[in-house]
C-alpha cells in the first residue's frame, strides 16, 4: 500500500508540471482557437533562463537569498522573461499572419518551435545542461511514512496554487468575463466594449509565463535540461488539454493530473515500455466516447 | 568547393590506376601493401588520426621483428571522411590500389557500402570500429571481419560479471526502447539463460524508460521493491544521469552498472558527483589498461612517436586488426586473398594482438573480446574498476 501512495505522489508531481504546461496551451487555445505548438519550448526556454540566472556569476543570486529565495528569484525571472517571450512571439510570429487564416496560424507555430529550439541549443549549446547541487533545495523528510523532499512538497503546492489562481482569475473577475466572452465569441466581445487586443496580450503573456514557471521547477526537481525538453512536455500537455477538454481551464488541469497518474501508475505496476501506448489507448478511447473531451461540454464554457 | 574536390579525387584516382597498373602492383617481392581506410576527416576526424597512428606504430612493431614471409609491411591510408559516400570512394580506390587487405572502417554506417566493394572484389575488410550486428548476421560474407566486439558482447560480459565475479542471487535489467540499447539489455537476459536455469539466479525486473523524459520515478519505485542485488543500464547518458539520481532519491543502494553508452562526463554533471561516483560501466578496454606483452610495446613507441596514447578503445583494434592480417598471411603462407580469408576463419590459434588473441568465428566476428569494468572515481573520472 505504501508503494501505490508513492507512485500517487510520483504521478502528481509530473502530473503538475503537465498540468501547468497544458493551463496555457488551453488558455491560448480558448481564445485564439490555436494550438501553440511553440508553448513546449517557451518552457524549456524557461528552464534555461532560470538556470543561467542561477549559474550567473558563481550563483550569486542563491548565495544572496538563500535555496529558497534564489528559487523565487529565478521563477520570477522566467515568469517576466517567458512573458515577454509570449507577447513578442504573438507579434512577430502570429498577428501578422491572423487574416491569412488558421492553417497558416499553425504552420507559424510549427516554425516558431523549431527556431526556439534552435535558438535555445545555438545559445547553450547541444549537451544536457545540469542545476548545480548547489542551488537547489533538498531536504529529505518522511511525510505520513512516504518519502518526499521539501522540493517536490513545494512544486506541489505552487502549482496547485497557481492553477487554482489562474481559475480564480478566470471563473470570478470581471476581466476573467471578458476573456470568457472574447472565448465564445470575438466580434460580439468586441461590440460589448471589450478591448479584444488587451484579452490577447494578457493571455499570451499568462500562458507562456506560467509555463516558463514550469519549466524553472521542472529544472530543479529532475536538475538536467536539455535543449529539446520542450517537445516532450509540449506533446504531454497537448494530450492533456485534449484529454481534459481543449480550452477548458479545469479541464487543463484535470488532464494534467490524470495524465501524470496514469502513466506512473501504469509504469509502476504493469509495463513501463508500453506506458505510452496505454495513454493514448486512453486518450482514443475517452475521444471515442466523449469526443469534447471529459469537462469538454457544452455546458463547461470554453476559455 | 565540392566540386574541386571530386574533380581532384577523380585525378587521383585515375593516376592511383594508371600507376598501381605499370609499378606499384604488390607481387612476391617487395613490401606487403595493406590499405587502412580510416575516418581521416569529417566527424569522427580525432577517432581517424588516432587509427592512423595506431596502425604506424603496429606496423613498426612488426616490421622491427621482422615483417611477414620474410618481407615488410607498408600502410597506405584512404580517408572515408566519415560518411558513407566517400567511404565507397575510399574502397574502390583501395580495390584500385590491388592491396593485399584492408583494415576499416570506423562506425558502422560507414562501413557498411565499403564492406560490399571489398566482398566483391574479393578483398580481406577488417573492421575495427563498427559494432553494429547487421554487417554480420545472417550476410555470409566471405572476406569481412571486425576486431571490435558486437554490440551484443557487452551483454554476455555484463552476465558473466554479475553472476561469477558479484555473486549476484537478483539482477535488473533496464534499457530506453532504442535499437542499441534494447539489443544490449536483451542478449544479457540471453547470456542470463544459462545461470537462470542453473538457478544461480534470477531476473527480478526487466523493462525499459523512455529517452527524452525526465520523470522516472514510477520505474525506480518499481524496480526498488523488487530489491535487486546489481541493476544493468543499457541506455544513453542523459537518461542515465537522471535515473540513477532518482533511484538513489528513491532508496536504492545496490551497483549500478551501466552499458557503453551510459556513463560519460555529461552523466557525472547530470546525476551530481555524490551519485555518479561508485558507478560502474561495462566497457571496451583502454590501451592503458591492457596488460600483454604487445601492449606494453605497442605503449611505449606510441608515447615515443606521438608523446600520448590513445584516448579512445577504438584505434587500438585498428592495430589488432593489423596484426591479425599479418598472422593470417604468416598462416596462409600467401598474400591471396581466399588463402588469407581461410586462414582468418580457421587458423588464428597463437596469433596475438595489441588487446590478446585475435580469433573469428566464420561470421567474421572476433571470440572473446576483451571487456572491461570501469568505475567513477570519487574526482569524476573513469578508471579500471577495483573491488
Amino acid at each position: 500500500m505504501a508503494t501505490f501512495f508513492e507512485q500517487l505522489i510520483n504521478g502528481l508531481t509530473i502530473g503538475s508540471f503537465y498540468a501547468l504546461v497544458a493551463l496555457g496551451y488551453s488558455m491560448v487555445y480558448g481564445v485564439m482557437k490555436l494550438i501553440n505548438f511553440a508553448h513546449g519550448d517557451l518552457f524549456a526556454l524557461g528552464s534555461y533562463l532560470g538556470y543561467t540566472l542561477l549559474v550567473a556569476s558563481s550563483s550569486w543570486v542563491t548565495v544572496h537569498f538563500g535555496l529558497w529565495g534564489g528559487m523565487a528569484v529565478a521563477m520570477l525571472f522566467a515568469f517576466i522573461g517567458i512573458g515577454l517571450a509570449g507577447v513578442l512571439m504573438e507579434r512577430i510570429a502570429y498577428r501578422p499572419v491572423y487574416p491569412a487564416g488558421r492553417l497558416s496560424l499553425v504552420v507559424s507555430a510549427l516554425g516558431m518551435s523549431i527556431f526556439l529550439q534552435n535558438a535555445v541549443m545555438a545559445i547553450w549549446g547541444s549537451r544536457p545542461q545540469a542545476y548545480p547541487a548547489a542551488v537547489v533545495p533538498s531536504t529529505r523528510f518522511s511525510l505520513l511514512g512516504l518519502p518526499v523532499t521539501s522540493l517536490q512538497v513545494v512544486i506541489l503546492l505552487l502549482s496547485f496554487t497557481l492553477m487554482l489562481l489562474i481559475w480564480f482569475i478566470v471563473e470570478k473577475t470581471t476581466f476573467g468575463a471578458a476573456i470568457r466572452a472574447t472565448a465564445l465569441d470575438r466580434s460580439t466581445a468586441t461590440l460589448m466594449g471589450i478591448d479584444v487586443r488587451v484579452v490577447i496580450f494578457f493571455i499570451f503573456a499568462l500562458g507562456p509565463a506560467l509555463g516558463g514557471i514550469a519549466g524553472v521547477m521542472n529544472g530543479m526537481y529532475y536538475r538536467a535540461i536539455s535543449f529539446n525538453m520542450g517537445w516532450t512536455y509540449g506533446l504531454k500537455a497537448f494530450t492533456a488539454t485534449i484529454l481534459g477538454g481543449i480550452g477548458n481551464i479545469p479541464g487543463a488541469m484535470i488532464g494534467g493530473l490524470l495524465l501524470g497518474l496514469m502513466e506512473s501508475l501504469f509504469a509502476g505496476y504493469v509495463s513501463g515500455a508500453w506506458k505510452d501506448v496505454f495513454v493514448f489507448v486512453i486518450l482514443i478511447a475517452v475521444l471515442l466516447w466523449r469526443p469534447t473531451g471529459l469537462l469538454g461540454e457544452k455546458t463547461a464554457e470554453k476559455v | 568547393m565540392r566540386k574541386t574536390v571530386s574533380v581532384l579525387l577523380v585525378c587521383m584516382l585515375a593516376a592511383v590506376l594508371f600507376l598501381s597498373g605499370c609499378a606499384k602492383k604488390t607481387g612476391d617481392t617487395g613490401p606487403i601493401q595493406i590499405a587502412l581506410q580510416a575516418p581521416i576527416t569529417g566527424d569522427y576526424a580525432y577517432e581517424g588520426q588516432m587509427a592512423k597512428q595506431s596502425v604506424e606504430v603496429a606496423a613498426e612493431l612488426i616490421n622491427k621483428a621482422g615483417g611477414v614471409l620474410g618481407r615488410q609491411i607498408e600502410i597506405t591510408v584512404v580517408d572515408d571522411g566519415s560518411n558513407p559516400k566517400d567511404s565507397a570512394i575510399a574502397a574502390q580506390k583501395a580495390v584500385s590500389m590491388k592491396v593485399v587487405a584492408v583494415i576499416g572502417s570506423y562506425g558502422s554506417s560507414v562501413t557498411e557500402p565499403a564492406i560490399d566493394i571489398y566482398e566483391k572484389n574479393k578483398m580481406v575488410a577488417v573492421g575495427y570500429g563498427c559494432t553494429a550486428l547487421r554487417l554480420t548476421v545472417d550476410k555470409q560474407r566471405t572476406y569481412f571481419f571486425r576486431t571490435c566486439g558486437r554490440d551484443d558482447a557487452q551483454g554476455l560480459f555484463f552476465a558473466k560479471y554479475a553472476v561469477e565475479t558479484m555473486k549476484a542471487k537478483r539482477i535488473a535489467i533496464m534499457h530506453d526502447n532504442s535499437t542499441f540499447a534494447k539489443g544490449v539489455a536483451e542478449e544479457a537476459k540471453k547470456a542470463l539463460q544459462p545461470y537462470l536455469d542453473a538457478k544461480q539466479t534470477e531476473i527480478v525486473y526487466y523493462d525499459a524508460i523512455t529517452p527524452g523524459e525526465k520523470d522516472f520515478s514510477a520505474a525506480v519505485t518499481k524496480l526498488r521493491n523488487t530489491t535487486p542485488d546489481v541493476w544493468y543500464f543499457t541506455g544513453y547518458y542523459p537518461e542515465g544521469g537522471l535515473v540513477i539520481r532518482q533511484a538513489r532519491d528513491a532508496g536504492l543502494t545496490c551497483p549500478f552498472i551501466g552499458g557503453n553508452a551510459a556513463i560519460n562526463d555529461d552523466f557525472v554533471k547530470i546525476a551530481g558527483l555524490d551519485v555518479a561516483a561508485g558507478a560502474l560501466m561495462t566497457q571496451e578496454p583502454l590501451v592503458t589498461d591492457v596488460t600483454t606483452t604487445i601492449a606494453g610495446q605497442f605503449r611505449d613507441l606510441y608515447q615515443q612517436k606521438f608523446s600520448t596514447i590513445p584516448s579512445s578503445p577504438w584505434p587500438v583494434y585498428a592495430a589488432d586488426a593489423l596484426y591479425a592480417i599479418v598472422g593470417a598471411i604468416g598462416k596462409a603462407n600467401s598474400t591471396d586473398a581466399d588463402a588469407i580469408a581461410t586462414a582468418m576463419h580457421t587458423n588464428m590459434t597463437g596469433v596475438e594482438g595489441v588487446t590478446g588473441p585475435t580469433l573469428f568465428t566464420s561470421q567474421g566476428d572476433r571470440k572473446d573480446v576483451p571487456y572491461k569494468m570501469y568505475e567513477v572515481a570519487a574526482d569524476g573520472k573513469l578508471v579500471v574498476y577495483k573491488p
